[in-house]
């Protein structure tokens, strides 16, 4: 195979191909697209309209399309774009790779802290509990990935672009929250089973096992609960829980806002325009219900 | 036994026996659960007799000759519905009420929607409640009726005594939050480490299912799981079925809390403690505790986890009326309403409290707008001596 026959095989050629018979179709539509051809339904087609106006428009358009297709079709031009394309595999796995390290510092720490679990089965006490995984990771994700979602975004789209990485950025922050927040409430169970397994080799060493399976039960449930007491008071677990419920309407605020930007195309208001009207019903229902008492006083006191 | 020492062929024996018993359970749950179950809640008689907006008021038809005069309004707290005081026949706190003759009416606050995000506290207070008290002293022809609050309803109703101390015959709270400082439950504590502003710009209205989830999480040992393995060991039961499906029914039927309300009530009385301290201020008035000068019968439970009795208590310490009366009951924040001892214990001492302090005031009569179908109130008290007690009282049940 030749060095041409690669080109034409390539992505450049291909599009280059389609640039040039998609011209050439629209520039064959607009040649049967005559006064001639079509003054026999012109005041039907554009009743009152200025028909060479709209075929001045029409051609002037289409010379537009076949100088930029033509432009775009060439294969200097095409070569620079994927020469451009070729360099982003380089780049992803830069982020890959990054990305990778990363997950592998993660699974290390997540390996060592995973190792402290089951290290004390004392019920009640939660003096061990470090959430230190999360912590490294959100220091991680805030050094090495939030930064591309933040990066400055150009040109026509880039409100809707920056509201797109925001959403993206707060779901992989809520990730991380939630995620931590299900490690705490994850806690107590499996303290609660090794304290029941201590709990089960003293009473054995005593003699004193139940043959009834249920008494078990309820004295798991029995050690769950108090342990969901004693995790409950922790300030770790209250701060988890706070950051968890602002996570989640973070995430949500950031989601609406792109969803707002896709209902723009539809014909429904959108919440915040309702929002408005809703505030303006209130103080204005408001202001009428107490006209209207003060008119009923009145009239009872005449 | 083995070498542990731990009996595993005789736990494993008793387990097949636990395994087959489940089984017999499970085959007798199908004539049950595929059978017909009565599991309607709130199915007291009643009749709505005003309407504003989405809130509702609802009218019971009685069930005994009318003791008390006085009309009684309870107030139920905007988190969950008010149908969990009238659950069932036989266990409803609506009923029991209703046999000691008294005549009750009740707001129904509805499911509020978006567009009641921006309704705050003052809305309901100076707004719903002051418009359905005023139709009730003008239905029944009296200057003031009685009021009970319900958890936040009640703390409504102490904001609306306060305020309108004149159209307030007697006030009772019940497992009413007032003092939110240095309170070690759980819902206070979480309360104080949300960021309403947050949720109520992101929600609009503070959602039920949140709530809700925040309820479970108070104890999911036994709410999440013990609960429900307790079901599966009696579905077999009929009336067990019926009862636990109808208190689910309550639970999860969780509205919305209007933005405004939420965020308010979060900042100046979780955050802020300004109720107690009558530096709370609604519809540009301050709400005075010192103005609360009707008789106040205050009642908590002793075990109850949301409104422990340090969040209760101090209510009628800080009020200008001279008739008080602490009432700590040995149960919890539902267990007041649906527990068999208190169904016995709870609309007695009410209508004992109210039927006391009845002869003072301005003469009730029967509803003027009554419906013609609607069985008319008898109106001749029975009541005993007025009270003119001035000493305050604290009582123990339970």
């Amino acid at each position: 195979m030749d060095h041409d026959d690669k080109q034409a095989g390539s992505p450049g050629s291909m599009f280059a191909d389609w640039m040039k018979s998609a011209a050439d179709f629209w520039a064959s539509a607009a040649k049967t697209w005559t006064p001639e051809t079509t003054a026999a339904n012109s005041s039907a087609t554009f009743p009152g309209g200025d028909f060479g106006k709209m075929q001045e428009g029409w051609q002037a358009l289409l010379k537009t399309w076949q100088t930029s297709a033509s432009a775009l079709g060439s294969p200097q031009t095409m070569e620079a774009i994927f020469k451009g394309a070729s360099a982003s595999p380089d780049t992803a796995m830069r982020m890959l790779r990054t990305t990778w390290d990363g997950y592998f510092q993660l699974y290390q720490i997540w390996l060592k802290n995973a190792g402290k679990l089951g290290e004390s089965g004392k019920p009640y006490t939660f003096e061990g509990l470090e959430p230190g995984v999360f912590k490294d990771w959100t220091a991680f994700y805030e050094k090495e990935l939030q930064p591309f979602f933040k990066m400055p975004q150009l040109g026509l789209t880039r409100l809707y672009q920056e509201r797109t990485n925001t959403a993206l950025d707060k779901f992989n922050q809520l990730q991380v929250v939630v995620g931590e927040f299900l490690h705490h409430l994850n806690g107590p169970v499996e303290r609660s089973v090794k304290a029941m397994q201590e709990k089960i080799e003293e009473q054995a060493k005593e003699g004193k096992l139940s043959e009834n399976f249920k008494d078990y039960y309820n004295m798991w449930i029995k050690i769950l609960e108090g342990d969901y007491m004693v995790l409950y008071k922790t300030p770790e677990y209250i701060e988890s829980m706070g950051r968890a419920l602002s996570a989640v309407d973070e995430y949500k605020a950031a989601r609406d806002n792109v969803l707002v930007d896709l209902l723009q195309v539809l014909p429904i208001p959108t919440n915040k325009e309702m929002d408005e009207l809703y505030k303006e019903f209130h103080v204005l229902k408001k202001t009428v219900k107490e006209m209207a008492k003060k008119l009923k006083k009145l009239e009872s006191t005449t | 036994m083995n070498a542990s020492g731990i009996p595993i062929d005789l736990i494993m024996g008793k387990l097949a026996e636990d395994v087959e018993r489940s089984q017999e359970r499970i085959l007798k749950s199908k004539d049950v659960l595929l059978g017909p179950l009565e599991t309607d809640i709130a199915t007291t008689p009643c009749e709505i007799v005003y309407e504003e907006d989405r809130v509702k008021l609802k009218h019971y038809l009685p069930l005994a000759e009318t003791r008390v005069k006085t009309p009684l309004l309870m107030v139920y707290a905007l988190i969950n519905r008010e149908t969990m005081l009238d659950l069932q026949p036989g266990r409803s706190v609506v009923e029991n009420i209703l046999k000691e003759g008294i005549d009750l009416y009740m707001i129904d606050w509805g499911y509020p929607t978006r567009k009641d995000r921006y309704l705050g506290i003052d809305d309901h207070v100076n707004g719903y409640l002051d418009n359905i008290v005023d139709f009730i002293r003008e239905r029944h022809g009296v200057p003031k009726i009685n009021l009970m609050g319900i958890c936040m309803g009640g703390s409504f109703c102490i904001m609306y005594s306060a305020l309108h101390p004149e159209k307030v015959k007697n006030l009772i709270t019940t497992v009413t939050p007032s003092n939110f400082a240095n309170v070690k439950g759980l819902l206070f504590t979480w309360m104080r480490a949300l960021d309403p502003d947050l949720v109520v710009e992101t929600h609009g209205n503070m959602p039920g299912d949140m709530l809700n989830i925040g309820f479970l999480l108070l104890n999911p040992a036994r709410l999440m799981l013990d609960k429900y393995v307790g079901y599966f060991e009696n579905v077999h039961d009929k009336v067990f079925v019926q009862n636990f499906i109808r208190m689910e029914k309550w639970i999860f039927d969780s509205p919305d809390v209007p933005g405004e309300t939420f965020r308010e009530f979060i900042k100046d009385c979780f955050r802020d403690n300004l109720l107690i301290q009558s530096k709370m201020e609604l519809g540009g008035k301050r709400v005075d505790l010192q103005d609360l000068t009707m008789p106040l019968l205050n009642i908590y439970g002793r075990f109850d986890h949301l409104v422990p009795p340090e969040a209760a208590e101090l209510l009628t310490s800080k009020v200008g009326s001279k008739d008080t009366e602490d009432l700590c009951l040995d149960t919890g924040h539902i267990g007041i309403y649906v527990s068999a001892k208190c169904q016995k214990e709870l609309a007695p001492k009410i209508a004992r409290w109210l039927l006391e302090r009845d002869r003072t005031g301005g003469e009730g009569v029967a509803p003027r707008s009554a419906g013609k179908d609607e069985p008319k109130p008898k109106t001749e008290p029975k009541s005993r001596t007025a009270s003119t007690k001035k000493e305050k009282k604290k009582t123990q049940g339970g």
